[in-house]
């Protein structure tokens, strides 16, 4: 099988470069504009089974191309290049945005946003092209959010499999869950240790 | 129990003012809206409800998702009627303050109380509806009110548009002597698609079948919500031990009918127990809550009187479950009630400890001032041994039958 490599396949493997799907926290990916909910999950797998997509692929609303797919990571990764399989008969996606380390994406906030990158794709059946990420911006991602805007003119949008390649650091990224801000902070309403003998703030 | 950020839509224009639900339309409303709050913070505390009204000067969002309770039920208070019901912007309205939830993790839901007619045609509300569905935010309808042509049938379209996998309902209340609320407590806008806040929901369905008007067991929840709550949670715990008795007491019967010995005095007390049970375990039978009601109330007012000609109909349903129980248990409870009445249970232990002479002679050892080698002693422990030895007998023969079951 040919690849964008400029090496046979044989000798060197792919599908242990393409090995991100392990790193994904399956159950918490979500698509958005997904006509079944929960299909998204079945597009992560090995290269070698990038093109067996028996166990059902991702398809977008009847109509409405758009699809919004959200992949949170068990590991802060390094993404070096992406690769989608499309479906046939212009339902391929044509486009494709990303964002990283953002949740709760929708679809106004991707067509607002700037995205850290965007690629024109091309219609990928046998899952050989590879879009390469500028990877000085790829380094610690705890998440990826993926827009595909538009197709190549079918009624709506098939993904059989997303590939990533990159390496897994072992590492999480730190997140504050909740931050409450406060209009007008009182440092008496917050009482620390120091406050009750000892320490050399005194506050009224 | 789903994590769930809800925004509900009320209706407040002037076609509220109409009295055909009561006390107004508004007025139910209202108390439909505390009670939906109520039921999604309980069936999730990280649950939040926010509040706007679509009528008035404009859409207006009185109350951002939040899990204060006391704060929704304030905001119901002193709002106004008046002006008319812009649907279409409400619901983008609520779809807004969704999306800056603070807990990007809940579900988004939209429940819009539709209660005056729907002047936007149908294109507008599906393709609302597909923008909805699109980011994944379910929407409950609740028609009531005028009743315009071609207003169901608009929601209905919306619905459609909007349901992804049946997160999304409709419910149509008609006017009449049911309240807005009892309707709404018994569909899945309530019951959140079968979990949820089944458990509140249930409650108070059962406590408003029982006949009581107005508010469940004469507490207004608005007033005091804890009070209300124990009372909720105690008449459950003491229903579901009458119901365990019940079961006991049916057992115990079928046995009666085998032929086993049975005072008759306990069988009195635990009929007029069973048929206390009855009563609630009639009304979980019945499905239909409005239409029993009457029978309801006559077997109630039979069994306040201790009429045990009546109780004993409604007691065969049970008995006839518990006559199919299992003849095991029977024959155990037969055996530990007659061994209860020989009182050998406590003496089976002594005996046998008794009857372990080596251990009698290591205590009687350490005692001062006896010598086991002793003859009186001796003849003392020998008579002693003869005893439990007869007694030992006896309880081996119960311990085969026990274990022969």
């Amino acid at each position: 099988m040919a690849c964008v490599h400029d090496h046979s396949c044989e000798d060197h493997d792919c599908s242990s470069d393409f090995s991100l799907y392990k790193h994904v926290d399956l159950s918490k990916v979500s698509a958005l504009n997904e006509a079944i909910p929960g299909s998204v999950k079945s597009v992560f797998r090995s290269w070698e089974q990038r093109l067996n997509s028996s166990e059902g692929h991702l398809e977008s609303n009847e109509g409405d191309p758009e699809l919004l797919v959200f992949i949170p990571f068990t590991s802060d990764v390094k993404i070096k290049s992406i690769s989608v399989v499309g479906g046939a008969d212009g339902t391929s996606p044509s486009k494709m945005r990303a964002f990283i380390n953002r949740e709760g994406i929708d679809f106004s906030d991707a067509q607002n946003m700037q995205p850290i990158q965007e690629w024109d794709l091309a219609e990928n059946l046998q899952g050989v092209l590879e879009y390469q990420t500028k990877y000085s911006r790829f380094q610690g991602v705890g998440n990826l959010t993926l827009h595909f805007p538009d197709n190549f003119g079918g009624d709506a949008t098939q993904i059989h499999y997303i590939g990533l390649k990159g390496e897994a650091t072992q590492l999480k990224r730190d997140v504050v869950a909740t931050i409450v801000y406060e209009i007008m902070p009182n440092p008496s309403d917050h009482k620390t240790k120091a406050d009750g003998g000892g320490g050399l703030s005194h506050v009224e | 129990m789903v994590l769930e950020a809800t925004m509900i839509c009320v209706d407040n224009s002037e076609w509220m003012r109409n009295g055909d639900y009561s006390p107004t339309r508004f007025q139910a409303q209202a108390d439909a809206v505390n009670l939906i709050c109520g039921a999604k913070t309980q069936s999730n505390p990280e649950n939040t409800v926010g509040v706007l009204t679509m009528a008035g000067k404009g859409v207006r969002v009185l109350v951002t998702p939040t899990s204060d309770l006391g704060k929704i039920l304030a905001c119901m208070h002193g709002l106004e009627v008046g002006g008319e019901c812009n649907l279409a912007a409400g619901i983008q309205v609520a779809q807004l303050a969704l999306k800056h939830r603070q807990n990007k993790k809940q579900q988004q839901r939209i429940i819009v109380f539709v209660g005056s007619p729907v002047k936007y045609d149908k294109k507008v509300l599906e393709m609302i509806g597909r923008k909805l569905k699109k980011n994944s935010v379910a929407l409950d309808i609740v028609n009531f009110g005028e009743e315009d042509e071609g207003k169901s049938e608009k929601l209905e379209a919306l619905l459609a548009a909007v349901n992804n996998n049946d997160s999304s309902h409709i419910v149509h209340v008609p006017s009449g002597s049911n309240a807005l609320s009892d309707v709404l407590i018994s569909t899945p806008i309530f019951t959140g698609d079968g979990e949820g806040g089944s458990g509140f929901a249930a409650a108070a369905a059962a406590a408003a079948a029982g006949g009581v008007s107005g508010f469940d067991f004469g507490v207004d929840p608005n007033l005091d919500p804890e009070l209300a709550l124990a009372l909720r949670v105690s008449m459950e715990e003491e229903r579901a031990r009458q119901e365990a008795a019940a079961k006991k007491a049916a057992e115990e019967a079928s046995k009666q009918e085998k032929g086993g010995e049975q005072p008759s005095a306990s069988q009195d007390a635990t009929m007029t127990e069973n048929v206390s049970a009855a009563a609630p375990g009639a009304e979980d039978k019945t499905s239909d809550l409005m239409d029993d009601e009457n029978a309801l109330l006559q077997q109630a007012l039979a069994m306040s009187m201790d009429d045990p000609a009546a109780s004993v109909v409604t007691r065969d349903t049970d008995m006839s479950e518990a006559a199919a129980e299992d003849q095991d248990l029977a024959l155990a409870l037969q055996l530990s009630v007659q061994e209860g009445s020989k009182d050998q249970a406590s003496q089976t232990d002594m005996s046998q400890l008794l009857a372990d002479q080596s251990f009698v002679s290591s205590i009687l050892a350490s005692l001062p001032g006896v010598d086991p080698n002793d003859p009186s002693v001796k003849d003392l422990l020998a008579s002693m041994q003869s005893q439990s030895e007869s007694e030992k007998k006896d309880d081996e023969d119960k311990a085969p039958k026990e274990d022969s079951k």
